[in-house]
């Protein structure tokens, strides 16, 4: 079974201020709140002036920069506890965005992916959107036998909360489903299992 | 295009499940007509992309070749679609053009090639489909799809054999649009839908270190309405199973676990891929069809000794790397040691079947 050499995780940007932009979306998760932070900084305050920050401070890792986004003078800051509530807010934003909006992403890989999905679902294209990854690499897992979706996934061996099958994670990642493949470990001999090991996150 | 000797006896009533008990069987016709993909005794990947053109009598005889296994492959792919609803068919919103050029193609291909089994009988955008194998005869307006009691794809892939992946051409890359696939090989297609040209060969080992897959990639989006190109390749899977599926391996994968030497030659089967790529003429899309074959080493042995011999050789040689990700790591060494005994070194010739001079399957 194939498992190492990842050739479909999503390669990452660095944020940086959009000229073409005329509005300014971003959305930012957890340890995300940093770049997020570095981008305003960058940005004329015009840009600031036209710019959407979302931030949830939902972490994996316990790192939030609430307060800092707080001290950022002229920007519209909308704080959500949650990254569903974070991602129904850019849903709401998405919806009514106008030509010329730019959206920036910044977080676990699993928030960055979800966003995409939303953003792709209202046509936007990949030179409108900038993504980059902070905090821990862990990963969101499609379970390929019952169709669950696990979060924050640390290790290559894990049991599925659907079907309850020991899953191993296949180095390969589905944009559309924003996830990790998770597949039976131990398909071909019961209780057979590969090694258990941290995962390259 | 030159007739076929016979005309093909058709099993209408096999199966590739263990519910239907297995009852898959090749003809001896049947084996030595097949695409054999091992030209050399030493096997490595290569693109081996050639012009799509007629060639011999056998499976590189038609655009789109159908044997004796027809009629029950279909009948496998109606049950596994009802089985399991929105895994083996699924097409993203913006594809119904190519939807349409697939079907054009696959009928037109089957009427030329087929006209004793199909007829299309085309008055203006009407067309008047004949399918006396699965007696289906319906009316309905091309590029209508309210017309039609299924999606045009839908509609027509299961009238087909093989496996059929519609790419999509979108900023110089080839992104997945659309697939029919009860017959797949490891993978899901809901997780690979959407995928770009390098991100759905990435768990395939040695491809992007080796170059292939840019020259691939270059390759196709070369490619022209009317000139498709074709290649093969292969795998071995245990049990005439079509649909091994990464959503069903739960009850396929311990099967590899059931190979010795003893019962390999009736357990394993050489899978044998036909991919005839088309460039569509009005969407521009490319359709990359998968045309699964299956034949027991045991039916290679008694039907076609020297391509038995052969693969042999060929599985004997093989890169680990590539036994690991083809899947078969468990029972490689018990295939071997069960050809081995059917093979007695003798010289054999190089190129595929299909070509001048070619390996043929021996008597």
């Amino acid at each position: 079974m194939l498992i190492t050499g990842i050739k479909s995780r999503p390669v990452y940007d660095r944020l940086a201020p959009m000229a073409s932009g005329l509005r300014h979306l971003a959305i930012a998760q957890g340890s995300g709140g940093q770049p997020m932070l570095r981008l305003l900084a960058d940005m004329t305050p015009a840009q600031r002036g036209v710019a959407t920050v979302v931030y949830s401070s939902e972490s994996f890792t316990g790192n939030s920069y609430e307060a800092e986004l707080r001290a950022v003078d002229g920007i519209d800051l909308r704080l959500c506890a949650s990254n569903v509530e974070a991602l129904q807010v850019l849903d709401d934003l998405l919806s009514t965005a106008k030509m010329g909006t730019r959206l920036y992403l910044a977080g676990s890989e699993g928030f960055i992916g979800t966003a995409m999905q939303r953003a792709t679902e209202y046509g936007l294209d990949r030179d409108e959107i900038l993504r980059e990854h902070a905090g821990s690499f862990v990963r969101r897992v499609w379970c390929a036998h019952c169709n669950a979706y696990t979060e924050n996934v640390t290790q290559r061996i894990f049991r599925c909360p659907g079907c309850g099958l020991d899953l191993v994670v296949r180095d390969h990642y589905s944009s559309r489903l924003a996830a990790f493949q998770g597949v039976k470990a131990d398909g071909e001999v019961p209780g057979e299992l590969p090694e258990i090991e941290e995962l390259d996150t | 295009m030159t007739p076929t000797a016979e005309p093909t006896a058709f099993t209408t009533d096999e199966t590739y499940t263990p519910e239907g008990a297995y009852t898959f069987r090749n003809s001896r016709e049947g084996v030595r007509r097949l695409p054999f993909p091992f030209p050399d005794d030493e096997y490595m990947y290569s693109m081996n992309l050639e012009p799509h053109v007629p060639a011999g009598d056998g499976a590189m005889r038609a655009a789109f070749d159908i044997d004796e296994h027809y009629i029950s492959e279909c009948h496998h792919r109606a049950q596994m679609l009802e089985a399991m609803p929105g895994v083996h068919y699924l097409a993203l919103p913006h594809m119904m053009e190519a939807q349409w050029d697939l079907l054009e193609l696959i009928f037109e291909s089957y009427a030329r090639d087929y006209p004793e089994h199909f007829t299309l009988t085309k008055t203006g955008n009407e067309w008047h489909w004949q399918n006396r194998l699965l007696g289906i005869d319906d009316t309905f307006t091309f590029g209508d799809p309210t017309t039609l009691p299924l999606e045009p794809m839908e509609y027509a892939t299961r009238q087909a054999q093989g496996e059929f992946v519609v790419l999509e051409e979108r900023d110089n890359d080839l992104v997945i649009g659309a697939g029919m696939t009860t017959q797949r090989a490891d993978y899901s297609l809901r997780f690979n839908l959407g995928m770009r040209f390098f991100e759905f060969h990435g768990p395939v080992p040695k491809l992007h270190e080796m170059g292939i897959l840019d020259r691939a990639l270059k390759f196709l989006l070369r490619m022209k309405p009317g000139h498709p190109v074709r290649r093969v390749n292969w795998s071995l899977t245990v049990n005439p199973r079509l649909e091994t599926s990464v959503e069903t391996l739960p009850e396929w994968a311990p099967d590899r676990a059931t190979v010795d030497a003893e019962n390999a030659g009736e357990r394993v089967y050489l899978r044998i891929e036909l991919q005839p790529l088309h460039r569509l003429p009005r969407s521009n899309a490319i359709v990359f069809p998968v045309r699964t074959y299956l034949v027991s080493l045991a039916e290679l042995v008694e039907h076609a000794p020297d391509w038995a011999k052969r693969i042999h050789r060929a599985l004997a040689s093989l890169d680990p790397e590539l036994v690991d990700y083809k899947g078969f790591h468990r029972y490689h060494a018990a295939a071997v040691a069960w050809l081995a005994q059917h093979d007695d070194g003798a010289p054999l010739a190089t190129g595929y079947p299909w070509a001048e001079g070619g390996i043929q399957p021996g008597d």
